[in-house]
């Protein structure tokens, strides 16, 4: 990772004859500073007291409105020990995950790939992959409900064309969460977008040189979409993790009045804290779980940025 | 270097714990004080009181009812001027709360799902009540249905005044009964009445079917058949006590059980989205003879159904002969939330709103069923109201009598997720109905334990 | 080259001296492209190497109408549900092409509440949360990606933690905060903070700016120019599709966007879209055909943003080919 590199060569620049380079650096500084610094404000202003306010909220019994008694380690103990649908909420999350991110990933770069065409009516099409990335609400779950519906729905008569014989999908606990996830590669427009901006920046030229050796197209987006897409690759992958271990409201809406599905298999982890939160008035606990969720998203994060250099190609040097 | 780094770390570190405080202040308890003083400047130095009334009637009759009824409060006194602001249904809470937790903006009358009312009471989230109505000269409580009533009383002390009610019970489609040979105007009165009846109105074709009798869960909870076999008792009975696998309970799910295995699992499984998206529907459409749901329904049914359909509305049948047609209601009350400047004011308005007079006009427009009795009664032969509308009223009147409103217990609000887990366990065939209502009392008495 | 990227060449042009720094960098830009430029349009394609382009643009044709018709399939269900009345919504099996086609429920749809003022109040919010992301962003992840400072990699890390908390525990405490600073009731909780960066945002850019090679700064520091400059003249025009992705993004996220109205606003004029169409769903009942008719109406003004914004796709693709047409 770039940041990793900064360090080191502040290190070796060091050893260098200091006042001048002092001088630039201090001035460099300074100008690195005053560009982040809106995001010092911000995050001083509007994010960091509720941040340190849900940690405190996480010790105590906080129940919004009457009671904040400080109760040690005492909500992280039931969660652990006595809250069977804590479980049961972080295994339906983690399948959302591990399925979700890597299908909307490589959903996206084709659709991306797909469109990146000079040809007639290309933004025409563009428009209509992205489309459902825009649609959101109650409206376009509730229409997912009868689209999935096992009897009448149109994705089953689909696949009925086809010779396959669609499953019960939100009413089979089996098939409630691919499911979502077919939802969810739907709307992979905007995800789309971002490879669709990056993969303008990439040369043509050199998509012409490599056909001169003789590389023929899926060699070509190998040894070169892929790699100048990296950055947003890894980009996509770090932010729809956290998303998706943040997946509430289609939930929700589409389980008959919140009730998280047959046999709780659509209870994510949000849903969970939703019910202590705003159901039961335990935020107290709700803020506990939310600190267990941050630190699992923060090992993952850390993980990924961990093994990035080893696959995100940079274009601009890594040495900043 | 180092020392830049380490003054700017302490001065965000400075200036985070000014915003932590701020925030930290939020919580309420020191807010009381103001919101009192508030309320009393207001009314003693002659001005209207303005208040805000949020509701989460944002269209169609309930709102134009509303808004008028009060328009007459507003023009029947000089002190009070009401202004009725919509919020979104189901959202309208999230932001009364974020309101009160802040101790600002608190809207001053708020409609409130009647089954939390306690807990909000038990939080302070919503203003206790009683000595407004210790000061009336006759009892109002009188005036509710009892069970109603009970939902608002928190150790004693009222904290809310209960406005609409619904219950549930049996549509039937006549047509559909004529055409099975059966007598389109009596229902079935008991559970072994139904599954005959059904059996006849079922018409099969091959392996699938054509018509559906009646399915237990389609549209009712499971809790709705286990309160009606238990003689009106929920999965926690008057003294808070768990009760979920109470043995009239167990037959009530291996009933239903019963009822899936004649159908099919995939039958009924590819036949209920249609009953949960809420857009097709399958009563309407003839596919279902007899349905199970709230009595508003009603109103789907003027709007959307051809104008010839012919259909009958009937008590929830019972358990066994004699056991009673026990079932299951929700509702709302108004309440004013917890530090509201014009708690006296806002009282007054409440009283208006829960009158047999202003009760009756808006169960006129909207056909909901209401809190007050006296309303319900003049209903059910209100001149303004058709033959239907009439023997919605009666019915629901008597169906009040026997409709048990669930409040959620206060040991353990969030109970249902553990419970309607376990049942779809039963209904997956990995459990059986013993089995799952067993763990379910075990978990259900679990989680009280952890809230004690 | 199109015309918006010359014309802005010669606005710099008019502005700076004649051989200011940045103008050199300018072009040594411009020329390490042109090197880079493809020969296309002096070189002559084969015959067969044309035929099989043909075949295989038949082939891409083919595969986007299929997966167009996937894609669009959800949105024609949506807009047919729009035009039914409900007594065929409720019908049993559902049809997917309307029988008795009903205009006027857009027309009802857009009378049941005030929706054009919600329209207006709606447009109002997302310019300015459009703007100040754009902007704010761009600026932020600038420091981020090209200049070193100590605490970097701290700070960064906490770009990254605003991410990862979940929404509704730090809701109410938000909430709370903007009560006391006297903002609920305004559109100020919904704006100001798209002015300070978004962590999502951040990073993007961050990526983007990553795949820009220094040695153009480096180029332009040497010839004096400060980060200021090199960020306004340099690096936005570079970063355009990115900046357009963000736009387009935000302009959604914003336009979209139910639960922060819904806190913050508490004059039923100030109202907005999302908040309105709620107003069709009640205790008992939904209206669905006005609902969807109003997802399909409020889904309009993103889909021309977007056919806008394609333009500029293909300029950006224009700017890295070098110079052609």
């Amino acid at each position: 990772m770039g940041i990793d590199m900064a360090a080191r060569q502040e290190k070796l620049s060091n050893k260098k004859p200091k006042k001048k380079w002092n001088n630039r650096k201090k001035r460099e500084a300074l100008w690195g500073l005053f560009f982040v610094s809106p995001f010092i404000i911000g995050f001083t202003f509007f994010l960091l007291g509720p941040m340190l306010f849900s940690l405190y909220g996480s010790f105590t019994n906080y129940n919004l409105t009457s009671k904040m008694d400080f109760i040690g380690l005492a909500n992280f103990q039931r969660m652990f020990t006595r809250d069977e649908l804590f479980w049961t909420s972080l295994y339906n999350t983690a399948y959302y995950v591990i399925f979700n991110v890597p299908l909307t990933t490589i959903g996206s770069i084709f659709l991306a790939v797909l469109l990146n065409r000079r040809i007639r009516g290309i933004s025409l099409f563009r428009t209509i992959f992205y489309l459902p990335a825009v649609l959101s609400g109650v409206a376009v779950y509730v229409l997912w409900m009868q689209l999935l519906s096992p009897s009448t729905g149109l994705v089953n008569t689909l696949l009925a064309f086809i010779g396959i014989d669609g499953p019960s999908w939100l009413f089979d606990p089996n098939w409630t969460k691919p499911a979502l996830i077919l939802m969810r590669l739907w709307s992979v427009g905007g995800s789309m977008l971002l490879y669709l901006a990056t993969l303008q920046n990439v040369p043509k030229q050199l998509y012409e040189s490599a056909e001169i050796d003789g590389a023929n197209s899926f060699q070509q987006f190998l040894n070169i979409t892929l790699p100048m897409i990296t950055p947003i690759i890894f980009y996509d992958i770090v932010t729809s993790t956290i998303g998706a271990f943040q997946i509430f409201q289609e939930a929700y809406v589409m389980t008959e009045s919140g009730t998280a599905g047959p046999a709780n298999s659509l209870l994510f982890y949000n849903f969970h804290m939703w019910n202590k939160a705003f159901v039961a008035f335990d935020m107290g606990y709700a803020m506990a779980m939310s600190m267990i969720l941050f630190i699992i998203v923060l090992v993952l994060t850390f993980i990924n940025l961990k093994i990035a250099p080893r696959w995100v190609h940079y274009g601009g040097g890594e040495n900043v | 270097m180092e020392k830049s780094k380490g003054k700017k770390i302490l001065s965000i570190a400075l200036m985070s714990f000014i915003a932590f405080v701020l925030v930290a202040c939020g919580t309420n308890g020191d807010t009381t004080d103001d919101a009192e003083n508030n309320g009393t400047e207001e009314a003693t130095n002659g001005e209207k009181t303005e208040l805000e009334f949020w509701s989460f009637w944002g269209g169609g009759p309930r709102r134009e009812t509303i808004e008028s009824i009060i328009e007459d409060f507003n023009n029947s006194q000089d002190n009070i001027e009401v202004t009725h602001v919509y919020q979104p249904w189901g959202d309208i809470w999230t932001k009364a709360l974020a309101a009160v937790a802040s101790g600002n903006d608190i809207p001053d009358i708020i409609v409130q799902d009647i089954n939390t009312v306690r807990q909000r009471a038990d939080a302070n989230q919503a203003t206790n009540l009683q000595e407004y109505l210790d000061q009336e000269e006759e009892n109002i409580s009188d005036s509710f249905y009892p069970q109603l009533w009970d939902t608002v009383v928190h150790e004693d002390e009222a904290y809310g005044l209960p406005f609409n009610t619904d219950t549930h019970v049996l549509f039937y489609n006549k047509d559909l009964f004529e055409e099975a040979g059966l007598d389109p105007d009596t229902p079935p009165t008991t559970w072994d009445e139904l599954e005959e009846m059904a059996r006849q109105l079922d018409v099969e074709d091959g392996d699938s079917f054509e018509q559906f009798g009646f399915y237990p869960l389609w549209n009712l909870g499971l809790d709705v058949w286990t309160i009606n076999a238990d003689e009106g008792t929920s999965w926690f009975d008057e003294n808070d006590e768990v009760k979920i696998n109470t043995p009239e309970k167990v037959s009530a799910l291996e009933w239903v059980l019963d009822w899936q295995d004649y159908y099919g699992q995939d039958t009924i499984n590819s036949y209920e989205a249609e009953f949960d998206s809420g857009l097709a529907d399958p009563f309407i459409s003839g596919l279902l003879a007899m349905r199970g749901q709230n009595i508003n329904y009603y109103t789907d049914l003027r709007e959307n159904a051809p104008e010839d359909f012919n259909f009958g509305v009937a008590l929830l049948p019972e358990y066994e002969e004699g056991s009673g047609p026990w079932t299951w209601g929700g509702g709302f009350a108004l309440e004013i939330p917890y530090g509201a400047e014009n708690p006296e004011a806002s009282y007054e308005f409440m009283k208006y709103l829960v009158s047999t007079e202003a009760q009756t006009t808006f169960g006129l427009n909207s056909f909901d069923i209401m809190a007050n009795q006296e309303a319900n009664e003049a209903l059910e032969d209100h001149p303004d109201l058709d033959e239907n509308g009439h023997m919605i009223y009666e019915l629901a009147h008597q169906n009040l009598d026997y409709t048990v409103i669930t409040p959620v217990p206060l040991t353990a609000p969030d109970y249902l997720q553990l419970v309607n887990g376990q049942i779809d366990e039963a209904l997956l065939g990995n459990k059986t109905a013993q089995e799952a209502l067993d763990d379910a009392q075990a978990s259900v008495e679990d989680l009280v334990e952890q809230n004690e | 080259m199109s015309k918006s990227t010359s014309s802005s060449k010669s606005a710099i042009k008019t502005e700076t001296p004649v051989d200011s720094p940045i103008e050199r960098t300018k072009r040594t830009g411009a020329k390490i492209e042109e090197s880079l430029a493809p020969k296309v349009a002096t070189k002559k394609p084969h015959k067969s190497k044309k035929r099989k382009e043909q075949w295989g643009n038949v082939f891409t044709y083919l595969l986007l109408i299929a997966v167009s018709i996937l894609l669009l399939l959800p949105l024609v269900w949506m807009v047919s549900i729009s035009l039914k009345p409900m007594s065929e919504i409720a019908q049993f099996p559902p049809n997917l092409f309307p029988r008795d086609i009903q205009w006027n429920n857009y027309r009802e749809m857009t009378d049941a509440f005030p929706f054009f003022k919600y329209a207006g109040n709606t447009l109002f919010i997302t310019a300015f949360v459009v703007a100040g992301n754009i902007i704010s962003n761009s600026f932020i992840a600038y420091g981020f990606a090209k200049i070193a400072f100590p605490g970097k990699k701290i700070l960064f890390a906490m770009v990254l933690s605003t991410m990862m908390i979940p929404g509704f525990v730090t809701m109410i405490p938000q909430y709370i905060l903007f009560s006391r600073i006297g903002w609920v009731g305004t559109y100020l909780p919904l704006i100001v903070p798209a002015f300070f960066g978004n962590a999502f945002n951040i990073f993007l850019m961050r990526q983007f700016y990553m795949s820009i090679d220094n040695e153009l700064i480096e180029a332009a520091q040497i010839d004096g120019a400060n980060h200021l400059y090199i960020w306004s003249r340099l690096m936005i025009p570079l970063t355009k599709p990115a900046l357009i992705t963000i736009g387009i993004t935000s302009f959604n996220g914003a336009w979209n966007d139910f639960l922060g109205p819904l806190l913050y606003i508490q004059n039923e004029e100030r109202y907005t879209l999302q908040i309105g169409l709620q107003v069709f769903q009640n205790q008992s009942t939904t209206q669905w055909n006005y609902l969807m008719a109003g997802a399909t109406l409020v889904l309009l003004p993103t889909v021309l943003l977007f056919l806008v914004a394609q333009k500029y796709f293909i300029e950006g693709m224009d700017l890295s080919g070098g110079m052609k047409g």
